[in-house]
């Protein structure tokens, strides 16, 4: 029976891959196929309808209301100009060491990624961030790679990402926090590795170009001017809430919309400009809420005990106990995790987390381990992602052409956080 | 922004264009129209005062640059390097004759001004001059006491580098004049 399922989840990937099915319903159908084939009844206890539908869909309720959350906080730094005035002062101050402005644009995409996550957060820190890089003479793919490699500095931090570890592999946040607090040195060289190497190697190119700056809606913060200089604090309000005071992962974004509210806008507006931006915080984070159901769906049915029992011997025989071999086999693998691979995190990544800790072949901190430095990867390279597809053609290059170059710098992060868990947990 | 009639295009003067390409930068949204104004005459001043400078860069040229929307590209690695994109510089060639704007741009000068364009960037990217340039710009964005600090203009440096090429290539307009007509046309084309 766990070579049954294992032929579905097969299924399931090539549907995700040839683009047949969208990944998140690929995912429930791959959750409710799975809880047949493991023997589960149509309703009652440990079934489909009650257990995997029922109660997997709500089961990352609160990683949803953070990812709406950091959606919101997300369009509050677009229509406030706070994430525009801050890529503009850095390109101002830094304009003349082409290299100088590409790490201040990936201090300021990390500190976005912090907040929020996929192409809101490259659309945010990108659309002035990439073509001021353009402008100073960094090469297009460079000044994408900048833009994904910076998020994934921040993505360590990332609120809702904590809330969704710990809700998915059931830890708790202080113990999610603590290996991103290890991760996040590791994402933090490797981005300013790429900068400095990257423009060290592909050097300055300007271009007598035909085109314009890509078009794009005129924000209403072209009629606000720039942010003042203490709202632009806002991306550090919920970081410092939730990592220094220990406050929890809602309230600290709730913390940051306030503040982000209230040092840019006139009370008589705030009712106004709050309503909108969360409405269109709902926009933003439909996609990933989508994907979250259906990743509860899949976690709810990979956990049933005859999804269990079925698939732990196969998977014990394949997974490697040795550290050193651990660190090896889930290297040679990081590739997996793109392309809507098997061992993306936000796709079938997320059942196999679920039956690693389901079947006790790992503690579950080790599996936070394995996710969170796939993560580090599908984040920046995979050319089927949101972010990167964006962030690749605003700047006028090709997603697989960002996926090449950022590749070997995410494999090493991905390397390096292996090794942390190989060392801390197994 | 739409295209004028093609009748205009004789009529538009050349700071026009300059200041379009400032306003197009994301970094410059909501900035007043005079001060990017202001920028466009200082940088157009700036590089049309520079003094003459051999292109030391080698020259390359590839045929498929109306497919990527360049005329000229300059690269710094692994040698400084200018690649001339020969079917747009044809192509601009043919809408200078089409247009009947062989008084402004004489046989052959987009293509000595796409060298010239690029040796300036050369020299902003190597050279003081880039500094010059920021101070002749006047964007004060710090100040302590004596201590000044300028901010950089995105884009300055682009105008700068076309305003050199129509002094030193004697062009009667602006290549940006050239190239705003040249991106409708292909534009049109496509169409």
């Amino acid at each position: 029976m766990g070579v049954v399922i294992l032929i579905v989840m097969a299924a399931g990937v090539a549907a995700m891959l040839t683009r047949k099915l969208p990944t998140a319903f690929a995912l429930v159908l791959l959750g409710v196929v799975i809880a047949f084939v493991a023997g589960a009844p149509l309703t009652g206890k440990e079934s489909v309808l009650d257990t995997v539908l029922q109660e997997g869909a709500p089961m990352l309720a609160s990683t949803m209301i953070a990812v709406l959350l950091g959606s919101w906080l997300g369009k509050l730094l677009d229509e406030t100009g706070i994430a525009g005035t801050i890529v503009r002062k850095i390109v101002e101050f830094g304009g003349d060491r082409p290299t100088v402005v590409a790490l201040g644009v990936l201090a300021v995409s990390a500190l976005i990624g912090t907040v929020t996550g996929s192409a809101p957060a490259a659309m945010l820190a990108g659309i002035i961030g990439i073509p001021a890089m353009v402008a100073v003479g960094i090469p297009k793919v460079t000044a994408a790679g900048t833009i994904l490699m910076g998020i994934a500095v921040g993505v360590p931090f990332e609120l809702p990402i904590w809330q969704f570890f710990s809700t998915a592999l059931d830890l708790p946040v202080p113990t999610v926090r603590g290996f991103m607090v290890k991760l996040f040195p590791l994402a933090l060289v490797a981005a300013v590795a790429f900068v400095l190497i990257e423009s060290r190697r592909r050097g300055v190119e300007h271009t007598w170009s035909l085109k314009t700056a890509a078009d794009k809606p005129r924000s209403r913060r072209e009629r606000l001017g720039d942010a003042p200089w203490y709202a632009l604090l806002t991306p550090a309000v919920p970081l410092v809430l939730a990592l220094g005071l220990d406050v929890a992962i809602i309230p600290s974004l709730l913390a940051g919309v306030v503040y982000a509210l209230v040092t840019t806008t006139r009370p008589r507006e705030m009712n106004k400009r709050l309503l909108r931006t969360l409405y269109g915080g709902f926009e933003v984070a439909a996609p990933p809420i989508a994907l979250f159901i259906a990743i509860g769906i899949l976690l709810a049915a990979v956990k049933l005990p005859g999804a269990i029992d079925a698939l732990e011997p196969l998977v014990k025989a394949v997974s490697p106990q040795n550290p050193v071999l651990f660190v090896l086999v889930f290297t040679l693998l990081v590739p997996l995790c793109l392309y809507r691979g098997p061992l993306n995190v936000y796709g079938l990544g997320a059942g196999i987390a679920g039956v690693l800790i389901a079947a006790g072949i790992y503690p579950a901190v080790a599996v936070l381990g394995l996710a969170a430095s796939y993560n580090q990867v599908f984040g920046v390279s995979d050319p089927t992602s949101t972010q990167t597809v964006w962030s690749a053609q605003y700047a006028g290059v090709g997603p697989q052409q960002v996926m090449v170059r950022t590749l070997p710098y995410v494999w090493a992060v991905a390397l390096g956080g292996f090794c942390v868990t190989a060392a801390a947990h197994l | 922004m739409s295209s004028p009639p093609a009748a205009s295009w004789e009529t538009r003067d050349d700071l026009g264009f300059a200041v379009r390409l400032l306003s197009e930068i994301p970094v410059h949204e909501g900035r007043d129209p005079e001060l990017l104004r202001h920028w466009a005459r200082t940088a157009g001043a700036f590089g049309a005062a520079l003094a003459p400078v051999p292109c030391r860069a080698r020259v390359t040229e590839r045929a498929d640059g109306l497919e990527r929307g360049l005329l000229a590209r300059y690269v710094s690695r692994p040698t400084p390097t200018v690649e001339l994109y020969t079917d747009t510089l044809a192509a601009a060639e043919e809408l200078i004759d089409a247009r009947g704007w062989r008084h402004w741009y004489p046989p052959g000068s987009v293509r000595e001004a796409a060298l010239a364009h690029e040796a300036v960037h050369e020299q902003l990217h190597h050279g003081p001059a880039k500094g010059a340039l920021k101070r002749a710009l006047g964007h004060l964005v710090l100040r302590a006491g004596r201590f000044r600090l300028y901010g950089h203009v995105a884009g300055a440096e682009e105008i700068a580098a076309h305003a050199y090429a129509r002094t030193v290539c004697g062009l009667g307009r602006s290549p940006l004049h050239l190239t705003a007509a040249l991106a409708d046309a292909v534009t049109q084309r496509e169409k």
